[in-house]
């Protein structure tokens, strides 16, 4: 352990690259660069993010965590995830919204200050996706709460999720 | 066995499978005699709306014995009016929440189960309703109300301890971290958890009626979308059972890929996993270091299949893509994977304060373990020596050379230490796999699907056993679809590992089972 921090140290720091097959096109890449700008423009480089689980297979869980691993590092751009929805701007809601978790992401949301803004993430979110039409589930977001950007996929790789935070980004700072 | 084959009123035989229709004053003795005199653990247990067939309803008990690759269930037939039939509960703990899921979702009632409530449903579900009957339909008001969940139909309470000093700490649904939603209500004096309940099924998306709807073929994009961390196993599991609905036998390039992509799978998790456990002792370093070779192995999974998921591959008949043909790719990242990831075990293993803390952690009892029929890595490191296989092996699994490592101590070190073995006996057999080619297409045209016929499909996911039972219906659509996740048999276990541990090690406890919300909440 000793030896390791001594060597990262000395060591030049290198920011790790994004992945090769970045599958987003190159539009949306040179957004993803802007996105620090555009972070510190509206948020003043604060972008504190609430991931609500709302139904999800647990695969756009597992996407936002990889947010945070060294490979995306998603801190750098002034963005985090936070534990409770009342030091959030912003809800990051996955799944199809089960039936059994609608009262709880309503909760959820008017626990959320205003400003506030709600990210529908994945494909169950925005409408249902497989599920659509199960009694179980209400078929997406929209039909819950107020939806104000949403990011397609089934799952979102974690740069896709970072793209949609910039149109997301974006968007306010047209307003 | 033999007694119980005499007395039996219909024996039927498909495959591995064989299911042993009993009488019901039977029912329950013939369950035990299998249970205690021949060990057989309690693998699925489901109720089957098949009044279209003959006007009863049934229940499928299905057992295996150790040493024996035969799946063994007894059928019990109910007919209206009387919808009762003898809880086994009582005698093997394991089928507690079956019973009571039973009890939920058709409406027949386990008499002598000693928990009245619900499982599925929560507070605001309409009392009486139960979705896996055929004929079921919601009105839209019920829904609503459901879903408002201020309405209380049928009033569930919590467990409650009392005494001095006893205080209740409620958590959940919603949590701080990026995790699934379930609700735990803890039962604490000072820092030390007395009692846990667990209040789950918060993502119930109704999966197993919607499979109903959706048919056979289309059903294997749900199957891969019931827990998103063993998509592949799980729709692995589907497609066995689909296939052997139809008489279907894939290639072995096909066996051979699904093997592969069922170890990759494995090994991601298991790596990310343990990686995971450093988060919950505070070891950032560690943390990292898993995450990142964690996602060095998606990426792989994204190059080979297109999802890093490893969605969108398995279809009925074969694999719809041919993953061999990255052969280098995979074995150069795994090259990688194998430095770094011997690496980070030695750092972890190196520091002191992180083993320390997951030493005498979270003990899950053998004796436990089997009475509540727990799963997968938390079943083999609490001594169960239990993997699917070995015990029903299937796909390549009986060419492949491997071992079922098992831990007795049971708790969280044993754990991640199971992990960590079987991270590396998957990356011997993926390179094992790699060495030899193998013979026919990937797929195998599909057939059509015989009336009223029943097959289950199973296999080893990262997490335990996963199993599918489904059964079509006059026409070749499906009457029935059970899915049974390996969270689901391992959940009951975790109030028991935590009892006597303190509330900060509760995640910690949390992340070495692992388990899936998802999944278990169907």
């Amino acid at each position: 352990m000793l030896k390791e921090i001594f060597r990262n140290m000395f060591r030049r720091k290198v920011a790790i690259p994004f992945p090769e097959g970045f599958r987003i096109s190159p539009e949306e890449a040179t957004e993803v660069m802007d996105l620090q700008e555009r972070a510190d423009a509206v948020f003043g480089r604060s972008l504190r993010i609430r991931q609500v689980d709302a139904g999800s297979c647990n695969a756009c869980e597992w996407e936002c965590t990889a947010l945070t691993n060294p490979v995306y590092d998603i801190q750098r751009f002034g963005i985090d995830f936070v534990a409770s929805p009342r030091h959030a701007d912003a809800l990051l809601v996955s799944g199809p919204v089960s039936r059994q978790m609608e009262l709880a992401l309503r909760k959820t949301y008017l626990a959320t200050p205003e400003p506030r803004f709600v990210i529908a993430c994945g494909d169950c979110a925005i409408d249902g996706g497989v599920y659509k039409g199960s009694y179980a589930v209400t078929g997406g977001v929209t039909q819950v709460i107020p939806v104000d950007c949403v990011i397609p996929g089934c799952p979102p790789s974690p740069t896709a999720i970072i793209a949609g935070l910039a149109r997301l980004l974006e968007k306010l700072a047209q307003r | 066995m033999e007694s119980i084959l005499q007395k039996a009123i219909g024996i039927k035989e498909h495959l591995n499978e064989l299911y042993i229709e009993v009488e019901k004053d039977s029912f329950k003795d013939d369950c035990l005699a299998l249970h205690r005199e021949k060990g057989a653990m309690l693998r699925v247990m489901l109720g089957a709306d098949e009044r279209e067939l003959d006007g009863s309803f049934r229940i499928y008990t299905a057992f295996s014995m150790p040493g024996v690759d035969r799946l063994l269930t007894v059928v019990l037939s109910l007919r209206e009016p009387d919808l009762s039939f003898p809880s086994l509960t009582p005698y093997i703990p394991a089928a507690h929440w079956y019973e009571r899921e039973i009890r939920d979702m058709l409406g027949l009632i386990p008499e002598g189960h000693p928990d009245p409530r619900r499982l599925v449903f929560h507070e605001s579900f309409p009392a009486g309703s139960h979705p896996l009957r055929r004929d079921w339909s919601a009105s839209a008001t019920d829904l609503k109300e459901w879903g408002e969940g201020t309405a209380i139909k049928v009033p569930q309470r919590f467990m409650e301890v009392e005494g001095e000093g006893i205080y209740e700490i409620p958590v959940g649904p919603v949590h701080a971290g990026i995790i699934e939603p379930g609700h735990f209500r803890f039962s604490a004096v000072g820092e030390t958890i007395f009692f846990l309940e667990p209040r789950l099924f918060y993502t119930h998306k109704g999966t197993e009626k919607h499979f109903e709807r959706i048919g056979f073929i289309e059903g294997v994009k749900l199957a891969e979308r019931v827990s998103g961390t063993s998509s592949f196993s799980h729709s692995a599991a589907y497609c066995m059972a689909v296939e052997r609905i139809m008489g279907l036998e894939i290639t072995e390039s096909a066996k051979a890929a699904r093997t592969l992509l069922l170890e990759l799978e494995r090994l991601y998790n298991h790596v990310g996993d343990i990686g995971n456990m450093c988060a919950g002792t505070g070891l950032a370093v560690g943390y990292a270091r898993g995450a990142t070779i964690k996602e060095n192995l998606m990426q792989l999974n994204e190059r080979i299949t297109g999802s890093r998921y490893l969605r969108g591959v398995n279809v009925i008949g074969g694999t719809g893509k041919d993953v061999f043909r990255h052969r280098d790719d995979i074995l150069s990242t795994l090259d990688s994977v194998t430095r770094q990831y011997k690496g980070m075990m030695k750092l972890l293993l190196g520091t002191v304060s992180h083993v320390e803390r997951l030493e005498n952690t979270g003990i899950l009892s053998k004796d436990i373990a089997v009475k509540l029929g727990v799963t997968g890595v938390a079943a083999r490191a609490s001594g169960v020596n239990d993997d699917l296989r070995k015990a029903h092996p299937h796909l390549l699994y009986d060419k492949l050379l491997f071992e079922s490592h098992t831990m007795s101590k049971g708790d969280v070190l044993a754990r991640m230490m199971i992990r960590a073995e079987e991270a590396e006996c998957s990356l011997s057999m993926i390179n094992a796999l790699l060495e030899s080619n193998y013979k026919g297409d990937l797929t195998v045209g599909t057939k059509e699907i015989p009336a009223y016929t029943a097959a289950f499909g199973y296999t080893e996911t990262p997490r335990g056993a996963v199993f599918y039972w489904m059964k079509s219906d006059k026409v070749g659509k499906p009457l029935r679809v059970k899915m049974r996740s390996p969270s689901y048999c391992n959940w009951p276990a975790v109030p028991f590992a935590v009892h006597g541990n303190i509330v900060p090690d509760f995640p910690l406890c949390n992340k070495s089972f692992n388990l899936s919300y998802s999944g278990c909440d169907m």
